[in-house]
C-alpha cells in the first residue's frame, strides 16, 4: 500500500510540473517519492540538512514572496522548530504547509525520542493553524488540492503506516468543499431504526491510524447489540463546529480514542468543542498513559500494551456504560 | 549627501529616540543608539545601494528597530507625532517593529529567526534585502544553520549587517562567551566580509556602495552601545536601564542636541 507520504508527494509533484512556484523542502529525509522530484524538479527542491529552524524560517521568507512552500520532516522535529513555526508563520502570517510523517507511535522502535505523542496539543495550541490527520489516501489528495489552492498555515499528520482497515472505508468518498470544510465523516453509522429508548446512543470519535482500532471496536460493540456510530474527525482543528454539533448533539456517550497523551490532545479538542456548543455529554477518553515508553517493540504492540488493544477499549467502554468509570 | 550633513541628521535621530524611550520608558534605548548610523547611512546617503522604496531591511535585531522609526518619519511614512506616541494605545510604534508600522517587514522580538526569514524572502522574490543582527545574537544556533543555507545556495541578493557593539546584556561578549575570531568565522562560511567602524560614514558608503563580489555579503560593523550618551556608552548595564533622573536627561539632551 502507498504511503500517506508517497500519495502527498506524488500528488503534489503533478502540481509542481505544472507551476514553478510551488517548492519542497525536506530537512533530511528521503522518500521514493522525492526521487522523481529531484530528478526532474531540482529547481524547486531544496535539502534544508537537518536544520529545522532556518528550514522554517525560510520557507516563511519564501512564503512571504508568494510562494507555495511545503517542508517535509518526521513529525516529531516540530516540536523542535515550534518557536519558528509559531513566530515566522503564525505570527508572520506566513501561510506554508508542513508535512508531518509519522505520528503517534510510528516510529515505536526508535524509542520516543522519534514518536510524537503530544504533538496534537502543541501543535493546536499555535493561532490560526489548521490540523489534519487523514484516515485513507482520498483524504491526502484531497489536502494537495486544498493546501495547493488555499494558502495557509497547515500541519499535515501524514501516517508510515495506514489502518488496513481504513483505506476502503470510504468507498464513495472524494473531495468536496463541504467534506474538506466540515473535515469530520461519520464512517459507520449505528443507530437503530428505530432508536432503541433504553440503549444509550454511543459515538466513537478517532482519526489517522487509531481509526482501524475503532473500526474493531465499533464492530464488536454493533455484534453487541449496541446503538454506536464511528465518527473521523479528521480536521482537529479547527473543528466546524456548526456540524459537530448536529453530528453529536443525538448521542448520550462519546469516546474518544487517540494515540496522543492525553492533556491537551485529541479527546481535550472534542471536549472544548462540546463546550462550546454548550452540549454535556458523558465523554471517555482514550489515549495513552502520561509516560514516555521506553520498552522495545512495535507500533501495535506498544498500542496494545499501552491501554490502546482493541480489548482494553472495549472493556473500557462497557465499564462506563455500566457507569463504573 | 556629505558626511557631516549626516552626522547631523544622526545626532537628531538619537535624540528622538531618547525621548520617545525615556518618555515611554520601554525598550532597549542603549540597543537602538549603535545602529543609528548605520541606518543613517543606508536611508539617507544617496551614495550607498541601500533604496528603502524598493529593497527590504530585515531588523532580525528586533529589538533595535525602534532606531529606524525617527528616519521613517522623516522620509514621511508616518506622521512626526506617532514618534511621541510610541508604545502607548493610541500609537502604532511598537518596541518591536512588524508589518502592521509603514516602512517595516516581518515581526521583531525573537533572535537568530529574521536573517532566516530574510534567505527564504530573498531567494522568493529576487528583492535585495538588508538585514540587521545584533552580535550577541549570533549565540543563536539558527543563524548558523541560516548562514551555511545562504553560502550553499549563493543568495547574493541578501546583505548581512552585524552591529558588533560588543555587549550582551551581562556584560562584553568576549567575557561572556568568546564570538571572536568573528571574521574568520563568517569567512569559513563562505561569506566576503568587511569590518568597518559603524559609526564612520564614509567607511559605511565604502561597504554599501555597489559591490562587484558575486559571494554572499557579511558587514561587522564595529559600534558602540550608547552611543552618543556619554554616560552610557559601552556600559553594559544600560542594556536594561532607561535613564529617568534629571541630571542625566539633561545631560544627554544637552550631548545630543
Amino acid at each position: 500500500m502507498t504511503s500517506q507520504r508517497d500519495v502527498f508527494i506524488g500528488e503534489l509533484f503533478k502540481c509542481a510540473k505544472k507551476d514553478k512556484d510551488i517548492f519542497l523542502l525536506s530537512v533530511d529525509m528521503g522518500a521514493s517519492s522525492l526521487d522523481q522530484w529531484r530528478e526532474e524538479l531540482p529547481n524547486q527542491f531544496f535539502a534544508a540538512g537537518i536544520s529545522e529552524q532556518n528550514a522554517i524560517n525560510f520557507a516563511a521568507g519564501m512564503a512571504s514572496a508568494g510562494k507555495k512552500v511545503y517542508i517535509y520532516f518526521m513529525a516529531v522535529w516540530a516540536a523542535r522548530c515550534f518557536e519558528q513555526i509559531r513566530y515566522s508563520c503564525a505570527m508572520g502570517e506566513n501561510p506554508i504547509t508542513i508535512l508531518g510523517n509519522g505520528v503517534g507511535l510510528a516510529y515505536a522502535p526508535a524509542g520516543p525520542a522519534h514518536n510524537p505523542t503530544e504533538d496534537i496539543a502543541y501543535m493546536r495550541s499555535l493561532c490560526g493553524i489548521e490540523i489534519y490527520s487523514p484516515s485513507n489516501n482520498s483524504m491526502v489528495k484531497s489536502l494537495v488540492e486544498l493546501t495547493y489552492k488555499e494558502p495557509k498555515l497547515r500541519y499535515i499528520r501524514l501516517e508510515r503506516k495506514q489502518a488496513a482497515e481504513m483505506q476502503n472505508a470510504y468507498p464513495s468518498w472524494k473531495f468536496n468543499a463541504n467534506s474538506i470544510k466540515s473535515g469530520l465523516e461519520t464512517v459507520k453509522p449505528g443507530l437503530f431504526e428505530p432508536r432503541h429508548p433504553t440503549k444509550p446512543k454511543i459515538c466513537i470519535l478517532s482519526s489517522g491510524y487509531m481509526m482501524g482500532r475503532a473500526s474493531e471496536v465499533w464492530q464488536r460493540l454493533i455484534s453487541n447489540k449496541h446503538q454506536v456510530s464511528l465518527v473521523d474527525l479528521w480536521k482537529i482543528k479547527p473543528i466546524d463546529l456548526s456540524i459537530f454539533k448536529s453530528t453529536v448533539e443525538e448521542y448520550d456517550v462519546l469516546i474518544t480514542i487517540e494515540e496522543q497523551t492525553l492533556s491537551g490532545g485529541f479527546g481535550s479538542a472534542i471536549l472544548e468543542a462540546l463546550s462550546d456548543v454548550g452540549l454535556k455529554k458523558n465523554v471517555l477518553r482514550i489515549g495513552l498513559p502520561e509516560r514516555y515508553i521506553f520498552e522495545n517493540g512495535d507500533r501495535d504492540h506498544h498500542l496494545d500494551n499501552n491501554g490502546l488493544s482493541v480489548d482494553s477499549i472495549y472493556e473500557k467502554i462497557l465499564l462506563i456504560l455500566s457507569n463504573k468509570i | 549627501m556629505n558626511n557631516q550633513k549626516l552626522k547631523k541628521i544622526a545626532k537628531s535621530v538619537r535624540k528622538r529616540i531618547f525621548q520617545f524611550k525615556t518618555k515611554s520608558r520601554f525598550g532597549h534605548l542603549a540597543s537602538c543608539l549603535s545602529t543609528v548610523d548605520l541606518l543613517v547611512s543606508l536611508y539617507l546617503d544617496d551614495e550607498t545601494n541601500f533604496d528603502h522604496k524598493n529593497d527590504i531591511l530585515i531588523f532580525s535585531k528586533g529589538h533595535g528597530a525602534p532606531a529606524v522609526y525617527p528616519i521613517l518619519s522623516d522620509l514621511e511614512y508616518f506622521p512626526e507625532k506617532e514618534l511621541d506616541l510610541y508604545c502607548t494605545p493610541n500609537g502604532i510604534l511598537r518596541l518591536h517593529s512588524d508589518s502592521t508600522i509603514p516602512g517595516c517587514f516581518f515581526v521583531g522580538g525573537s533572535l537568530g529567526n529574521g536573517i532566516g526569514y530574510a534567505a527564504g524572502l530573498a531567494y522568493g522574490s529576487e528583492k535585495k534585502v538588508f538585514v540587521i543582527l545584533g552580535d550577541a545574537e549570533l549565540y543563536e544556533g539558527s543563524v548558523w544553520e541560516t548562514l551555511l543555507f545562504i553560502s550553499h545556495h549563493n543568495i547574493n541578493n541578501i546583505q548581512l549587517i552585524i552591529d558588533r557593539n560588543g555587549l550582551g546584556i551581562l556584560g562584553k561578549t568576549e567575557e561572556l562567551l568568546k564570538l571572536e575570531p568573528l571574521e574568520d568565522k563568517f569567512k569559513s562560511f563562505g561569506f566576503d566580509v568587511a569590518t568597518v567602524d559603524g559609526h564612520d560614514f564614509e567607511a559605511l558608503r565604502s561597504v554599501f556602495s555597489h559591490s562587484s563580489s558575486t559571494r554572499p555579503q557579511v558587514v561587522i560593523a564595529n559600534t558602540i552601545k550608547g552611543k552618543g550618551v556619554s554616560y552610557m556608552e559601552d556600559v553594559w548595564q544600560y542594556h536594561t536601564i532607561i535613564p529617568k533622573e534629571k541630571e542625566d536627561l539633561e545631560k544627554a539632551l544637552e550631548e545630543l542636541s
